[in-house]
């Protein structure tokens, strides 16, 4: 419990009044989510998840998404060696435990799935070969929203691959002269060292899934996502339901609570539910936090 | 494994009980016992804790057979109570060893109830009672915490079971009323003789070096009146006559019945409770009509017999006529019993009681003249004489000269039969205690007393106390408190004290209403109380009818009760609960919205109403917990609802 604490009060040192966000990418790697992080640029979304690598002691690799970039300089490519006259595979970036996706818009909708593809199975498969990846994987992936020349935005059922979005949004009038008191952030990036290590990562994931979800929790969740199939065209899918609650659970350890409790759903619902709802329902960028909310508003707690 | 936390403790809870189950066993275990049982804890202990190996079969086996042996070496039997409880300790202890699954725990815990039983039927005084209570109380915890289910703190074990425990006190009343009893202690185990301290059935005062003064009490009477005055307060126990020059002890042949004994004079009537003993004597009032109990008989010396050992608190009802008298011939055969000296024997002692008889003109005489040469021979009473040699009457009369009961009786019966006079020594008590509180006569094991009988022709049997003589001090004054002058410590504190004396007595009279009342509560009085109760008199059919209308009432009680629990425990009550604060704060223009949890609200009222929200949140904490986190006990539920209800 400690080191979590810890480890979120490591990230707060870098990244500048942002608690709740730190918390909720924490919960979203901590239920074993991918997280997207959407923000204009130099708001330190790149800081954030080196970070985040840092801190959870993770192994981990960038990769900048342009638009030439291909499946197999993502995934990986066999070549074929004269001297043992076979094909050997030559592992891509993605063969790291946290994989840091820099602005995955601009690519090809195909290295896009190539990179999706693995993020959902957890494995790459080339030339009829099955590669595992390793053990945790995690991608953080962030996009800039304005951007939209040259960009390629991921359809909604890549999306729902992201157990959360995240934005870091502006930051406030004292950590911005904080941060420029302060200088460097890259400097106070190397300085971070790894608060975790993997066994305890592994636990800490293990926690999560042993939060307490009481009969309540379950259908307070239900009522959540059948609301939102009636109160907007598409609602959430159950594999958003499901997200939902391992995030909620995330969100729960990090408030140092054994069961999971309606204040949880509800903190993790925007960051959850908003980038699925938003181009589901046409409301366009930056409506998701104003869809979640009228969700959220619309379902009584269960008292 | 780690070392249990708090929320564990209740694992340690069987091993605690088996314990206390051990320890009230003590008294009666072999000395080895409790180390060895301490031994096998500690190396359980390790064993979880630590991953310390435990020992393999072979080990065990031989643990088994040593304990065994053991047993046997220091009781030289498995059987009584005192083999069995060492054996079953042991044996318990050797099962840690191999204890891994619950049903091993289940046996422990077993064989921990079973030492409370052995050591409720060994012993039942007052003051063991709430040993006893503490110990059923961990057993039933330590059961609690077998029971399954996620484990839980000693703390909450034990409030649970004290609650189960009590609920089942009315049924444990019913029983001891109304279940009938056998008459007897039929559970009377045989054994353990030699360690109920007291009067014995030999006598040997040169022997003993020390008398040892104990408290332990004799007998209690309570009397119908008034008590008889302190100078009658002999109690009579076993009759010595055999004499050897060293030792007395009883006759064992039956003399016969030589004079009868006129009851005359003022009657004392009295219960008596006398407490076990070896000797199988009713120590009773000089002289008391045997009892209508069927096993106790009179004997030729008047001592009332019991056909059995006395190996519990037995009660009798008794009259004693301390001015009785004895008629008629002395029978030849008894007179040369009490006649009888060993030859060669306390030649000094012989030749002084010739010169004596020479001088008297008859017995009576001869008896007032030992008294004379008793008094003025500057014996000193003292209770660590020197010992004596084997010519102990010689020794004592001419060298020592000092020296108890025991041994002034023991040197006048000698002078009288050395001058012809039939004589022998009685033993028993003298004195007792009056208790204005409980108003009963406690005789302790520190009155005791030893005297002498002489016939005198045609007075019959005559009692002569020659240590009254000796030290007249002794008995005449206040022989309330002091007796023989073996002023117990509690006596002469109560000179001190008067609170004390006050405690003490109460204590005493406490005491006496467990022993005659509680332990002593019979078939008889159980049919008495429920004919009182108005459950006819029918025998047994009364004690069914009773203990048949006592477990329904418990029944519909306890149903009564679980149904009340039930309804408390539904999940709806926390709804229910919860929804009267709300209405509360809404009326109070600080309404939660519907989508609102209880905790983001209580941060919410903490912008606008610090106070509130403090008082607040707690409580809805604790309604959080409830409502969606996982089961707690019905005790967390019923205090939420309490301080719900309590919110203002």
């Amino acid at each position: 419990m400690s080191r979590l604490r810890d480890a979120v009060a490591a990230v707060e040192q870098v990244i500048l009044g942002k608690p709740t966000q730190i918390r909720l990418c924490l919960a979203c790697l901590l239920a074993r989510g991918h997280l997207l992080l959407e923000d204009v640029p130099g708001v330190g979304k790149t800081t954030l998840a080196h970070t985040l690598a840092r801190v959870l002691g993770l192994e981990w690799r960038r990769l900048q998404f342009t638009s030439d970039l291909l499946p197999a300089d993502v995934v990986g490519v066999s070549i074929f060696d004269r001297v043992t006259q076979q094909f050997q595979f030559r592992p891509g970036p993605v063969f790291t435990q946290l994989l840091l996706a820099d602005e995955i818009n601009r690519a090809s909708p195909k290295a896009q799935s190539a990179l999706l593809e693995a993020m959902e199975e957890r494995q790459v498969s080339i030339d009829g070969v099955t590669h595992p990846l390793p053990e945790p994987f995690f991608v953080v992936a962030t996009q800039n929203p304005h951007e939209q020349l040259g960009a390629f935005g991921l359809p909604e059922s890549q999306l729902d691959r992201f157990l959360m979005r995240v934005s870091l949004g502006y930051p406030d009038r004292e950590s911005e002269r904080a941060l420029l008191l302060a200088g460097e952030r890259h400097e106070l990036l190397e300085a971070t060292s790894a608060v975790l290590n993997p066994a305890e990562l592994l636990a800490a994931q293990r926690a999560v899934r042993a939060i307490y979800v009481g009969a309540p929790l379950l259908d307070y969740v239900q009522a959540l996502v059948a609301r939102s199939r009636t109160l907007f065209q598409l609602g959430l899918s159950p594999r958003a339901a499901q997200g939902l609650v391992r995030a909620a659970q995330g969100w729960a350890l990090l408030a140092e609570e054994r069961a999971l409790l309606p204040e949880h759903v509800q903190a993790v619902l925007p960051s959850v539910a908003a980038h699925r709802l938003e181009q589901r329902d046409g409301g366009g960028a930056g409506q998701g936090a104003r869809l979640a909310a009228e969700l959220l508003a619309a379902v009584p707690v269960p008292v | 494994m780690k070392l249990p936390g708090p929320e564990r403790s209740g694992a340690l809870l069987p091993i605690a009980a088996l314990f206390m189950a051990a320890a009230i066993n003590a008294h009666h275990l072999a000395w080895w016992c409790l180390p060895m049982l301490a031994l096998a804890t500690a190396w359980h202990l390790r064993a979880v804790l630590r991953g310390f190996p435990q020992p393999g079969r072979l080990a065990r086996i031989s643990f088994a057979v040593i304990v065994t042996t053991g047993v046997l070496l220091s009781f030289r039997t498995l059987n009584g109570l005192a083999a069995g409880a060492t054996l079953l300790v042991a044996m318990t202890a050797a099962k840690l060893f191999e204890a891994r699954t619950t049903r091993d725990w289940h046996v422990i815990c077993g064989a921990t109830l079973f030492l409370l039983l052995a050591a409720c039927l060994d012993r039942q005084e007052l003051w063991r009672l709430p040993l006893y209570g503490l110990c059923l109380w961990l057993c039933a915890a330590a059961l609690r915490s077998l029971a399954g289910g996620a484990p839980l703190p000693a703390r909450t074990l034990l409030r649970e079971s004290a609650a189960q425990l009590l609920r089942a006190v009315p049924l444990a009343i019913m029983c001891f009323l109304f279940f009938p009893r056998l008459p007897g202690a039929f559970w009377a185990i045989a054994g353990d003789e030699e360690a109920i301290t007291g009067l014995s059935e030999e006598m040997s005062p040169g022997r003993i070096a020390r008398l040892s003064e104990s408290d332990e009490p004799a007998l209690r009477a309570r009397f119908d009146g008034a008590p008889p005055p302190p100078v009658q307060r002999y109690w009579r126990g076993p009759v010595l006559r055999d004499f050897d020059g060293f030792t007395w002890r009883r006759h064992r042949d039956p003399v016969g019945r030589t004079a009868a004994l006129e009851y005359r004079g003022p009657a004392y009537h009295y219960s008596e409770t006398l407490e076990p003993n070896t000797h199988r004597t009713v120590v009773a009032l000089e002289l008391s009509r045997p009892p209508d109990a069927p096993l106790v008989t009179q004997s030729a010396d008047f001592q009332l017999l019991s056909q059995r050992p006395i190996l519990q608190a037995q009660s009798y009802e008794l009259t004693g006529y301390p001015q009785a008298v004895s008629r008629g011939e002395l029978a030849a055969d008894a007179r040369q019993v009490d006649l009888a000296l060993p030859p060669d024997r306390n030649p000094r002692a012989t030749e002084l009681a010739h010169q004596l008889r020479a001088r008297a003109p008859d017995d009576a005489a001869f008896v007032n003249s030992v008294f004379d040469w008793l008094r003025r021979g500057g014996f000193v009473y003292t209770l660590v004489p020197q010992r004596l040699g084997r010519d102990s009457v010689d020794d004592l009369l001419f060298r020592t000269r000092e020296g108890f009961c025991g041994h002034y009786a023991s040197a006048f019966v000698d002078l009288m039969r050395a001058g012809g006079v039939p004589a022998r020594v009685v033993t028993g008590y003298q004195g007792g205690e009056w208790n204005p509180i409980g108003r009963f006569l406690l005789v302790r094991q520190s009155h005791a007393h030893a005297w002498a009988e002489v016939w005198l022709p045609g007075r019959g049997w005559l009692r002569a106390d020659p240590t009254a003589v000796v030290a007249p001090e002794r008995l005449s004054r206040e022989l309330l408190q002091f007796g023989d002058g073996f002023g117990s410590r509690a006596s002469r504190l109560l000179g001190e004290q008067r609170w004390l004396t006050t405690t003490l007595q109460a204590w005493a009279a406490l005491n006496a209403w467990w022993q005659d009342d509680i332990v002593g509560f019979n078939f008889t009085k159980q049919l008495n109380l429920a004919e009182r109760l108005g459950f006819g008199d029918r025998g047994w059919q009364t004690l069914a009818i009773a203990l048949g209308a006592g477990m329904c009432a418990w029944l519909l009680w306890i149903a009564w009760t679980l149904h009340r629990l039930a309804r408390a425990a539904r999940p709806d009550a926390i709804t229910r609960a919860w929804r009267r604060i709300d209405r509360r704060l809404a009326r109070a223009g600080h309404a939660r919205a519907p989508h609102e949890g209880v905790l983001a609200y209580c941060d919410r009222l903490a912008l606008t109403q610090p106070v509130a929200a403090a008082t607040l949140r707690p409580l809805a904490r604790r309604y959080a917990q409830l409502r969606y986190g996982p089961p707690l006990p019905a005790e967390e539920l019923r205090g939420f609802l309490r301080a719900a209800r309590a919110y203002r």
